[in-house]
Formats: C-alpha cells, sequence, structure tokens
C-alpha cells in the first residue's frame, strides 16, 4: 500500500508552550488510523496543520502526494473532515447546508444532485433533506456531517471524535457506514477517539503524550508490548490459585490472574495443568494500553 | 462566481432564518417606534406650533405629515445602519462556533468567503431598508405626503447609500470580532447609541456645541441629513407656501438637521453625498486590505 499522509518532524509551539514536537508518521492508503492521546496532547493541533487551518513552525507534512507547503489547494480538495461537533449551519435545511458546502468545491448544479443521490442513498437521509439541522437527532447529524465530508469525494476523512456523545446503536452504524466506505472507495480513515474500542479496530495506532509520540504500532503489537495477559479461571478455589504464585484478582464466579505474556500463559498452563481445567486466556484492552503508555494507568486497582 | 452566488445564498437565508439576528436588527427601529407613538409625536407637533408666526393658515394635516416625515427619516437612517451590523454578526458567528474552520478546509479563496458575507450583509440590510422605505412611503401618503417624485427617488438613493455605509462599516468592524461577548457589546453599542449619534432619536441641532462638533466629524450624520432632506423637503415647501416665512422655514430646516454646518459653512447635498460615497469607499478598502493582511498573516 502507498503512503498516504506522511508527517516529518513536525513542530508547533504556542509561545513557550510545544504543542506539537518534532512528530514523524505515516498513514498508508486505505488505512484506519488511529490518533491518540488524553486532551491537550497535541491531536487537534497536528489535524488543524494538515488540514491547512494553522501554520506549523517547522517539519514537513506530505498529503495525497502534495506538499502542504506549495501545494495547498490540491490537498484540501482532496481531503474531508468530521469536527467533534457540528459546524454546519442549524437553521439551513439538509440540502441548503450540502449545497453551499458543496459549492465551495465547484461542485454545483446537476454534478451536486448527482453526488447529493448518492450520499443521501449512501447514509440513508433521502427523507431528511428539507428538514432543518436543528431538528435532527444526534445520530442524523452525524450522518449530514459524514456526508458533507465526503461532498468533494476526498481520499481521505479526518474523523475528529466522531462519536462523542452518541449512543452505542447509533455509533455502531456509524461505524458500519465507515467501514463499507473503507471497503468500497479504499478511503484512509484518520481517525481520534477516546473510544479505546474503536481504536483496537485501527490499521495503525499513534498515541500522543504533551506533543511527542509515546507509542505506536498495529493494536497487537502495543497490547503486547503495553499490556499483559490475563487467565481468568473458573471452577478452583482460592488456595489453589495461590499455588500458582502469581497476582490474582477475585471474580464474582472465577478469578483472575495477570501475566506477562502469551508465552508465560503457556508455561504455566504446563507447569500446572490440573489447575487450568476451566480458563481462557485475555490479552490487555486498548484502554490498558492507553492508560500505561499516557501514564493514567490504574494496573493494580482492586487488586487483591 | 457560482460559489459566490450560492454563498451569498447560504448567508442571507441564515439571516432572515435566524430569528435571533433578525429580531435584533429591528430592535432600534421599534425604540422609535414606541417613542414616536408615546411622546414624541406630540412633543414634536406642539413644538413646530408653537413655533409658526400666528395669522397664517394651513392644511390641517401638514403639521401631521411634517411630524410624520420626520418619524420615517430617523427609522430609514438607524435601520440602515443597525440592521448591517446584526446581518454581519453572521461571520462572527462563523468564527465562534467554528463553522468557518468548515468553510475553509475547501479550496475555496479568501476573498470569496468576504465577498459572500459583503455582499450577503448588504442584500439582507438593503431588503429590510427597501420594505421599510415601501411602508414609511405608505404611511406617509396615508397621513398626507408632499413628498415629490424627485424626493422619493432621492430618498431610495439616500438608503441605498446608507446601507452601503452601514455593510461597509459593520464589515470593518465585524471583521476584529469572535466571540459571543463581544458581538453582544457591539450589538448593545450599535441599537442603543447610534441612534443618539447620527440624529435619529433626536435632532443633532439639539445637542451642545460641542457635541455637534464631534458629531459633524462622523460619516453617519451626513447620511441622517440626506435623509431627512428629502424626507421633509415636500412638507416644509409647502408650509412655505402656505406663507410661513422663508426664515422661519429656515430654522425648521436647522432644527431638524436638514442643514448641517461645519465651521460655519454649510454643508451643500452634494458633499453630503461625496463625504457619505468616500467613506463607503474608504471602508470597502479597508475591508479588502483586511482581509488580504489576514491571509498574508496566515
Amino acid at each position: 500500500m502507498n503512503e498516504i499522509i506522511r508527517i516529518e518532524h513536525l513542530h508547533k509551539s504556542y509561545g513557550d508552550v510545544k504543542a506539537v514536537s518534532d512528530i514523524s508518521f505515516c498513514v498508508r492508503e486505505g488505512e484506519l488510523f488511529a490518533f491518540l492521546g488524553v486532551n491537550g496532547a497535541g491531536k487537534s493541533t497536528t489535524i488543524n496543520i494538515m488540514c491547512g487551518q494553522l501554520s506549523k513552525d517547522s517539519g514537513k507534512v506530505t498529503l495525497c502526494g502534495s506538499d502542504l507547503d506549495s501545494d495547498i489547494n490540491s490537498i484540501k480538495g482532496k481531503i474531508g473532515v468530521v469536527f467533534q461537533s457540528s459546524v454546519l449551519d442549524p437553521v439551513l435545511s439538509v440540502y441548503d447546508n450540502l449545497q453551499s458546502r458543496a459549492a465551495l468545491y465547484g461542485i454545483m448544479g446537476k454534478a451536486f444532485k448527482e453526488k447529493l443521490s448518492e450520499l443521501s442513498s449512501l447514509l440513508q437521509f433521502e427523507d431528511l433533506l428539507k428538514r432543518p439541522l436543528s431538528k435532527l437527532s444526534g445520530g442524523q447529524k452525524r450522518r449530514i456531517d459524514i456526508a458533507r465530508a465526503l461532498i468533494n469525494d476526498p481520499q481521505i476523512i479526518i474523523l475528529d471524535e466522531p462519536t462523542t456523545g452518541l449512543d452505542p446503536q447509533t455509533r455502531k452504524n456509524l461505524w458500519g457506514v465507515l467501514s463499507d466506505l473503507r471497503r468500497s472507495r479504499n478511503l484512509t480513515v484518520f481517525l481520534t477517539t477516546h473510544y479505546m474500542e474503536e481504536a483496537a479496530d485501527a490499521d495503525h495506532v499513534v498515541i500522543l503524550r504533551c506533543g511527542r509520540i509515546v507509542a505506536e504500532g498495529t493494536p497487537l503489537e502495543l497490547k503486547n508490548t503495553y499490556t499483559g495477559d490475563y487467565i481468568t479461571l473458573y471452577g478452583i478455589d482460592e488456595a489453589t490459585v495461590k499455588t500458582l504464585g502469581k497476582k490474582y484478582e477475585r471474580l464474582r464466579d472465577a478469578y483472575r490472574i495477570s501475566v506477562e505474556n502469551t508465552a508465560e500463559a503457556t508455561e504455566l498452563i504446563l507447569k500446572y495443568p490440573s489447575v487450568f481445567r476451566d480458563y481462557e486466556i485475555i490479552k490487555g484492552k486498548m484502554d490498558d494500553v492507553f492508560l500505561n503508555v499516557t501514564g493514567s494507568s490504574r494496573e493494580g486497582e482492586n487488586r487483591i | 462566481m457560482k460559489t459566490l452566488l450560492i454563498l451569498i445564498k447560504r448567508n442571507t437565508k441564515i439571516f432572515f432564518k435566524d430569528r435571533g439576528m433578525f429580531f435584533t436588527s429591528l430592535i432600534t427601529p421599534a425604540i422609535l417606534l414606541v417613542l414616536y407613538t408615546t411622546f414624541l409625536k406630540g412633543v414634536y407637533k406642539d413644538t413646530f406650533i408653537s413655533n409658526l408666526p400666528e395669522g397664517i393658515t394651513f392644511a390641517e394635516n401638514i403639521i401631521d405629515s411634517l411630524v410624520a416625515s420626520q418619524l420615517i427619516s430617523s427609522i430609514l437612517a438607524v435601520s440602515c445602519v443597525t440592521v448591517a451590523f446584526c446581518s454581519n454578526f453572521l461571520m462572527v458567528m462563523d468564527k465562534y462556533n467554528g463553522t468557518v474552520k468548515d468553510l475553509t478546509i475547501a479550496p475555496v479563496r479568501p476573498s470569496v468567503l468576504a465577498s459572500g458575507y459583503y455582499v450577503a450583509n448588504l442584500i439582507s440590510t438593503l431588503i429590510i431598508c427597501y420594505v421599510a422605505y415601501g411602508i414609511s412611503m405608505g404611511y406617509v401618503m396615508l397621513i398626507g405626503s408632499y413628498i415629490t417624485l424627485s424626493d422619493a427617488i432621492c430618498l431610495f438613493l439616500d438608503v441605498t447609500l446608507l446601507a452601503l455605509f452601514g455593510a461597509s462599516l459593520s464589515s470593518v468592524i465585524n471583521f476584529f470580532l469572535s466571540t459571543q461577548g463581544q458581538i453582544s457589546a457591539v450589538g448593545t453599542i450599535i441599537s442603543a447609541g447610534y441612534g443618539f449619534l447620527c440624529g435619529a432619536y433626536m435632532p443633532i441641532s439639539s445637542f451642545g456645541d460641542g457635541l455637534q462638533k464631534v458629531l459633524l466629524f462622523s460619516p453617519g450624520t451626513y447620511g441622517t441629513a440626506l435623509v431627512r432632506t428629502h424626507s421633509l423637503n415636500g412638507v416644509l415647501t409647502e408650509l412655505e407656501k402656505s406663507g410661513v416665512p422663508s426664515d422661519v422655514v429656515t430654522s425648521f430646516r436647522d432644527a431638524l438637521d436638514c442643514n448641517l454646518y461645519i465651521f460655519g459653512e454649510s454643508v451643500s447635498t452634494s458633499v453630503m453625498y461625496l463625504i457619505l460615497g468616500g467613506t463607503v469607499s474608504l471602508l470597502v478598502i479597508a475591508y479588502i486590505l483586511l482581509n488580504v493582511f489576514k491571509k498574508s498573516k496566515a
């Protein structure tokens, strides 16, 4: 796969505050890329620089093969952004909103009507076209935001916490639509989110802390590096668990043992086969990765 | 060009659909209407009658027409500026709620966005002011109109020029605003203050000498004077024809701000047009420069 985003040694400061400090990463075409970090880590600054909304202090940004410094308009035509909260016009109808945004890309008249028909069918909002945006539910508004981001057939869609505040069903539906788009259009998705289960599905993850990259890799690599595995044992008593000599946690009808990795779990099972009659091995979650990497770990909480 | 037209449509639609912005723009004309109906009408009527020499007979409705013409000139002079400011708050709201980011992530030229705001603001202001003009003319005709066709055409031109002035001034001032607090502050100052500053609530001639001199450096004052001149010219001429001495009529013209004097010299209407037109040109140039400077800074 080709690289579609390349960031090299990016720096941005606000006075004495280094919002982004020497970050470099690349995103491949068609990937779901998760860009994580606590609030103020530098995610929005990086996104604003990528979109041409903010100037950088130094570094190189290349999107869709174009250099940000020399070809910003070409880049703007190839990206779509879904902002954290809807920035469309609440008093205008869905049709008017999309018409005004499409015009910014020179999509007008028949071309606009064809695009609108395609998007309204894809995102299922044909019946909402005449309604003012302010009268739509959170999920419906999000669909219109995605339609706005796709109005120019972008190669990259940047999603800035797109599902914040949405109910689980709506979140699931939105991710269904986005997954279909990725498959059907080879769309590259650049995602920031606070929901780690969404990041768990990413092809590649970068985690920022205080403007620097502190971890990156696939979710599996990150889990293997920054979290341990858990073995849940069923149908045994506490005295038997203690013989394993490992930290454990009492659950309602089981015991959970923490191990460093799958190899250690295998070793333990082979050493105490009689203890492991009914069990499961679970890898650490992206939540654990995030908390460990960003220094907000809760590991050890409620441990006995 | 088509992009600009669609942006103008978007901005104009938002103004008329956003009840907050739309009704705020009508506050000052509403205040004037309330002031007039509650006590100004009576005060002005009594003042005019008491200043007329005794023994002169004229049509009964002439004083009512004089007062009505004064009211409509005040409403028109104020509306052109206050409506323009309120309509242009959209530019600030777009910055405040982040919509401008959604517009500028597209490959659209900043000059197209800036022109979209300016032209939409002018169109919204003109629509409201032309409607106000139509209603005003209808009202004066109902009372008994002495406005000649040429004055009516000039008045239409005055309204257009004042709307251009309001749109240009608000574009320059609102360019620097970005928060809701700033919108509220400017909105309050404009709604409450402009009526006084341009002499719409009270004629400038009734202010002290010092304040009068200061206000004569405000281009809006000349806009109001033009509107006053063309609203009141017919009825004042009719008074003169009825036998009211010309010096009395001239004193009425002075008191009603139809005549303005700067350093003792009377300012002719052509000079008033030049001042207002020149100011509009300067403000438009300032707005363009601000946008160019902002672009190069970014």
